[in-house]
């Protein structure tokens, strides 16, 4: 790569969609130097996905709609170049592991770039090879995108976008339908190209844990402008509210310098709790730093303060379950309660999927039995399987009206319980990827089931929307309902289970209270890896003393 | 999934057994060509979602043959024939056009019209075969150049397929959640179609943004696509005029026309694929064993025309008056020119895994010693 | 946008390459080949007696069909990429060629409903070109799907993308219309398509058929093939046809409301339109 080591600038850009009459990016300016990583953060439909397209010319060629200001990829004007003019310079790579695949082949479809840019045989040859070993997915060249898993595929998509060697890479929530081995991979593979090639990064993500630690440079980005000025990861993020409980926890308990990992998280504890030591004969209240006096809560967050678990809705026992000649479920019993949250834990394949589809009476097991007076309804991954009316009330009606039921009361209900009041006129599938998870929830749970069953709710989810179904789910079980999680989110499960159920290779491995099932284990979310018992900032928070920051807000 | 032989020369092989058909229509020789082609098929059949062409393809060239028959055996009756059974007959109204169904039915006639659609199957089992061995991919990729984007438009729809399946099944288990694990069958089409049409709508407009950043289309317009464009159309003219000129019975007029007309294509699509800029990554280039498979193949009809040129009567067969068809040593060795793949078999461990090919050995291990 | 900066409004269509003056020669073309097509596949009924040389060569003339039915494939495809083909219409193309194709799988009883219908509903959502090229990429796709690829497959083209192009004029003879009379003056076409579309494919299976009072001869006349043809399609396939036409009819009117507002959305992906604003450097 012989580019200038320029990078990408934004010059007082705006831009507008056709037909929409909000404003998507508002005078924007942003200048992404060479050879950096520069992480975007913010919400759903907060336009960093905009502003990611206008680097390499999609907005406003391929999308249409009225542009202004001016955008410099490695010296070429977006107004000027079309996307396909900066495609040796700028490589793009979506969210959506299943639509960039052209052809149902790995090899010939990492070629696709290069065959359109015109190169000569050899050099093409040279160059795939070359991609394939710097994505490491040389095994895989054979093989159909389809039969891939998704961090292989995402891996393949990067591939394809790297192939005619451009100077920077633009990826738009590369991870967010990924489990997290899968997102790991993608960010490592991400990372070793910026390190060994030198290629300009700019990155959207929800899912900071992982991806701000990467990152060189870190920008806030809310309704069409920037509103932390790019800086140093831990700075910027650190009063955002998607960014990673270590820092909230960090800025809680007033630690410097901000950690964005476990790892620095710890050390900082570490000397905090010195300090605390060497204080404790200075200070006596014990405000500062570790609060190892104070113990935490008894009872688990998740269930009421105080009250014990109701009756019985839902039993399962010996479930076996046997899909393609394998044993997916062998001998799982689960049981669910008025009023306790469960979360379903797993690796990819441990049968989580199935056990809830077995539960939501969509699949019958070969052995074993679902008792219960409880009603129960399944929410499956991924929403746009359920979306099809005009309108998100319409589309609660809907169930309703399949059930039978004539009486919409439970409509606005459930609208309010899931913030989407302030929605229910608009079409469904215009809405972003949280708030249509939230539609999909709503329209499952307005049938009035006692049992709600979600798989992966807070997939692609951004805090603000992640905070609105914790609480809608919290209100439902202590309004007499049980919900059942499965989730690979530890963090969700932390916040809001009071029961956990780990499953491994079609048994149950562990089960029992949150608090006890989460310690020790490959499951432990960040806190209690940092500053056990711990498992949440809010409960930190609460042991303090301090009411808990409402989740959701950005604050300066 | 690849083949032995380049797709072109699969193409040719086929329409050289079509026409090989067409000229030697006799039950016997047909009857020789279905089993080349069934040879074929087994030798050279992959293993993909194709390797069923052949046997659909040949079912229902059956099917169409013994509809044929029917129709005709029940409508048909000349008087000579030898009469083999009677069925009730009725004619159907003016309306319905006015024909006659049942009555006698004449030996001759039942096998004349099974014989005629006897090489109809033929056809059908040429081109199952052609569908069973060819590489699709290829195919695509074969085409010219000036047809690039309509060739794609077929690979990534190829490439949905399989993820359209699963987005249905999900559809429908989505629907079934909804209610609870009930089917509500009321208004499930509606509820089952538009998500997956929205879905898979969404999901092209990704890729249309990743085909765009992947530097589709680039390169405009050149004086050559101008002259392809008049090409195309001076052809279309010239072809018209072949027709005007068939009707009116000047047929040298037509033929020549005609030539002109495909000239002028042949023309068009060149200068249109050399207007692109596009280069073409590891194709499958056209080899001297394709060559040498396509050129064995077209001995078969250029030699059966040439027996056909020199009186050789068994080639076609008429039912009447009733007879066997006659067999001649000649026209069959002209036909097995058409098992030119042969040349080149595919190794029989080829596609094998090598755990199981350990198993497999040990296998005719045991069969051979047991011999 | 800041709204009181001096503007210079540039419009740039989108991913067009010609200039907007240059009409004739493409509907020159699509006429054509629209006749071409016609009389190719409609043969039978003019062709002379003494243009082929013997009857038991009558079952040469489909083949010779089908090749003037591929030139007249190629001619068209060459007009039409001309135009836009930007990604956005490859890719929806390709999703709904795949949709269509597999929609002819289902076990409708007449079996091409699900494929037909689709056509037609693509059609009239972005113009008569669009479904011009969706008919012709259905069939393909299909043919590739169901491993069915042979000397029928350039008429099964044309006659499905004539289809997709005639439902694209329909739905802008009724762009003034309320949704639902276009809903039902397209499950009309759709009806009607689906008899049209078996009686051109059978036309071509037909010269296969010698001897008997059904068959085809060179030569007839007109009236006396027509008679003859009509026959044929009465005793071999108005019953499966009527099937299709009545399911075509169906699909279109229960599906074609939701349908066409969901694909009419993507509309504006296919043609994007692009102002350029200038800001004064004040």
């Amino acid at each position: 790569m012989n580019q200038p080591a320029r990078g990408l600038t934004y010059s007082r850009v705006s831009f507008r969609y056709p037909d929409s009459p909000g404003i998507a990016l508002r005078d924007v300016d942003l200048e992404v130097e060479g050879g950096e990583i520069l992480l975007v953060a913010g919400g759903s439909g907060s336009g960093k996905s905009t502003l990611l397209r206008a680097a390499n010319g999609l907005v406003p060629h391929t999308s249409g709609g009225q542009f202004s200001g001016n955008v410099l990829a490695f010296g070429r004007s977006t107004r000027t170049h079309r996307p396909r003019e900066l495609a040796d310079v700028v490589g793009f790579v979506h969210q959506d592991p299943e639509a960039q695949f052209v052809v149902d082949h790995v090899e010939r479809d990492l070629a696709f770039v290069l065959e359109n840019l015109g190169h000569e045989p050899q050099a093409m040859r040279r160059r795939v090879e070359e991609v394939l070993d710097a994505l490491g997915i040389a095994q895989l060249r054979e093989r159909a995108p389809t039969s891939l898993s998704s961090g292989e595929r995402q891996r393949c998509a990067i591939a394809g976008a790297l192939a005619a060697a451009p100077a920077a890479l633009v990826l738009d929530e590369p991870t967010s339908q990924l489990d997290p081995q899968g997102a790991d991979d993608v960010l490592a593979a991400i990372g070793r190209l910026n390190a060994d090639l030198g290629t300009t990064v700019l990155l959207a993500e929800h899912r900071l844990e992982r991806a701000a630690p990467l990152a060189d440079r870190a920008v806030i980005f809310e309704a069409g402008s920037i509103v932390a000025s790019p800086g140093p990861p831990a700075a910027v993020l650190a009063g955002y509210a998607g960014a990673p409980p270590v820092t909230h926890l960090a800025r809680l308990l007033g630690w410097e310098p901000l950690p964005l990992t476990v790892r620095d998280a710890r050390r900082l504890a570490v000397e905090a709790g010195r300090a605390n030591r060497s204080d404790r004969s200075d200070r006596s209240d014990g405000s500062n730093g570790l609060d190892g006096c104070k113990p935490p809560p008894p009872d688990a967050p998740g269930e009421a303060q105080g009250e014990a678990p109701g009756e019985l809705l839902l039993d399962a026992t010996g479930v076996h379950v046997e899909l393609g000649g394998r044993t997916v479920l062998a001998d799982v019993s689960v049981s669910a309660r008025q009023g306790e949250v469960i979360a379903l834990l797993g690796r990819n394949g441990a049968g989580k999927t199935t056990l809830l589809r077995v539960l939501g009476r969509l699949l019958t097991a070969r052995a074993g039995s679902i008792e219960g007076p409880g009603t129960v309804a399944y929410v499956p991954q991924d929403p746009n399987t359920l979306l099809f009316a005009a309108t998100v009330r319409a589309e609660l009606e809907q169930t309703l009206h399949l059930l039978g039921r004539r009486d919409h009361g439970d409509v606005d209900h459930w609208l309010a319980a899931l913030d989407l009041t302030h929605l229910a006129g608009r079409h469904p599938r215009s809405l972003a990827g949280g708030e249509r998870q939230r539609v999909a929830v709503a329209a499952v749970a307005v049938g009035g089931a006692d049992v709600l069953l979600l798989d992966e709710p807070t997939r692609g989810m951004d805090a603000p929307s992640r905070a609105g179904l914790e609480r809608a789910l919290r209100a439902h079980a202590e309004a007499g309902g049980a919900v059942v999680l499965a989730t690979h989110d530890v963090e969700l499960a932390a916040r809001s289970a009071g029961r956990v159920v780990v499953l491994g290779d079609g048994d149950v491995v562990a089960s029992g209270p949150a608090r006890t099932v989460l310690a020790g284990s490959l499951f432990a979310p960040q806190v209690l890896r940092v500053l056990p018992p711990f498992l949440t900032v809010d409960e930190v928070a609460r042991a303090q003393g301090v009411p808990a920051a409402p989740a959701g807000r950005v604050e300066p | 999934m690849t083949s032995r032989f380049h797709a072109l020369a699969w193409l040719i092989w086929a329409l050289a057994a079509a026409i090989s058909l067409q000229l030697a229509p006799s039950p016997l020789y047909v009857a020789v060509v279905i089993g080349i082609a069934t040879l074929v098929v087994q030798v050279h059949g992959s293993d993909g979602p194709f390797a069923r062409a052949f046997p659909v393809l040949l079912t229902l060239g059956v099917v169409f043959m013994v509809i044929r028959v029917a129709l005709t055996a029940a409508t048909t009756h000349t008087g000579i024939g030898t009469e083999l059974f009677t069925t009730p007959s009725f004619t159907l109204p003016q309306l319905l056009g006015g024909f006659t169904v049942g009555g006698p039915v004449e030996a001759e006639v039942l096998f004349q019209a099974a014989a005629e659609g006897f090489v109809v199957v033929g056809v059908m089992a040429v081109f199952g075969a052609f569908n069973a061995v060819v590489s699709h991919y290829e195919l695509v990729q074969s085409t010219p150049r000036a047809f690039y984007e309509l060739g794609l438009v077929v690979t990534v729809a190829l490439a949905f397929v399989p993820s359209t399946i699963q987005a249905v099944v999900a559809v429908r288990e989505a629907d079934r959640a909804r209610t609870g694990g009930r089917v509500v069958r009321r208004g499930r089409l509606i509820r089952q179609a538009i998500p997956v049409l929205e879905s898979g709508m969404e999901r092209a407009v990704n890729l249309a943004e990743s085909m765009d950043a992947r530097g589709f289309a680039y390169g405009g317009a050149s004086p050559l696509d101008r002259v392809a464009g008049w090409a195309g159309f001076a052809s279309l003219l010239a072809l018209g005029g072949a027709f005007v000129a068939l009707v009116g019975r000047a047929s040298t007029v037509a033929l020549a026309l005609g030539a002109a007309g495909v000239g002028l294509l042949l023309v068009a699509v060149w200068a249109a694929s050399a207007a692109r800029h596009r280069s073409r990554y590891r194709p499958r280039h056209f080899t001297t064993a394709d060559g040498a498979m396509a050129g064995i193949a077209m001995l078969a009809p250029i030699g059966i025309a040439a027996l056909s040129a020199w009186g050789e009567s068994t080639l076609t067969w008429a039912a009447s008056p009733l007879h066997w068809p006659a067999f001649a040593a000649l026209p069959v060795i002209a036909l097995t020119a058409l098992l030119a793949p042969m040349i080149r078999v595919p190794p029989v461990n080829a596609a094998e895994p090598p755990d199981t090919a350990g198993r497999r050995e040990l296998v005719s291990d045991r069969g051979s010693a047991a011999k | 946008m800041s709204v009181d900066t001096a503007a210079l409004l540039r419009r740039i269509p989108g991913g067009s390459d010609r200039p907007g003056g240059r009409r004739a020669r493409p509907l020159a073309v699509y006429v054509l080949t629209t006749i071409l097509g016609t009389a190719a596949f409609l043969y039978p009924f003019w062709i002379p007696g003494e243009s082929l040389p013997s009857s038991a060569h009558a079952g040469d003339a489909p083949l010779v069909a089908a090749l003037v039915g591929a030139l007249v494939v190629a001619a068209i495809s060459l007009e039409v990429r001309r135009g836009t083909m930007n990604g956005a219409t490859v890719a929806i193309l390709g999703v709904l060629s795949a949709f269509a194709g597999l929609g002819r799988l289902l076990d409708l009883p007449g079996n091409n409903a699900g494929m037909l219908f689709l056509v037609v509903l693509g059609g009239a959502a972005f113009g008569a070109r669009f479904g011009l090229l969706l008919g012709m990429c259905t069939m393909a796709v299909s043919a590739f799907i169901t491993g069915g690829i042979g000397p029928w497959l350039p008429f099964q083209m044309l006659a499905l993308g004539w289809m997709g192009a005639g439902a694209g004029l329909l739905s802008r003879a009724t762009a003034r219309a309320d949704a639902r009379a276009e809903v039902v003056a397209l499950a009309g076409y759709a009806w009607v398509w689906g008899f049209l579309y078996g009686a051109i494919m059978n036309l071509w299976f037909w010269p296969f058929q010698r001897g008997g009072s059904l068959s085809w001869y060179p030569g007839l006349g007109f009236a006396d093939t027509l008679h003859r043809y009509w026959s044929f399609y009465v005793a071999t396939s108005l019953g499966w046809d009527a099937a299709t036409a009545l399911a075509n009819a169906l699909l279109v009117l229960i599906l074609g409301i939701p349908i066409l507002r969901s694909l009419r959305r993507f509309a504006h992906r296919l043609h994007p339109v692009v102002e350029l604003v200038d800001i004064d450097e004040t």
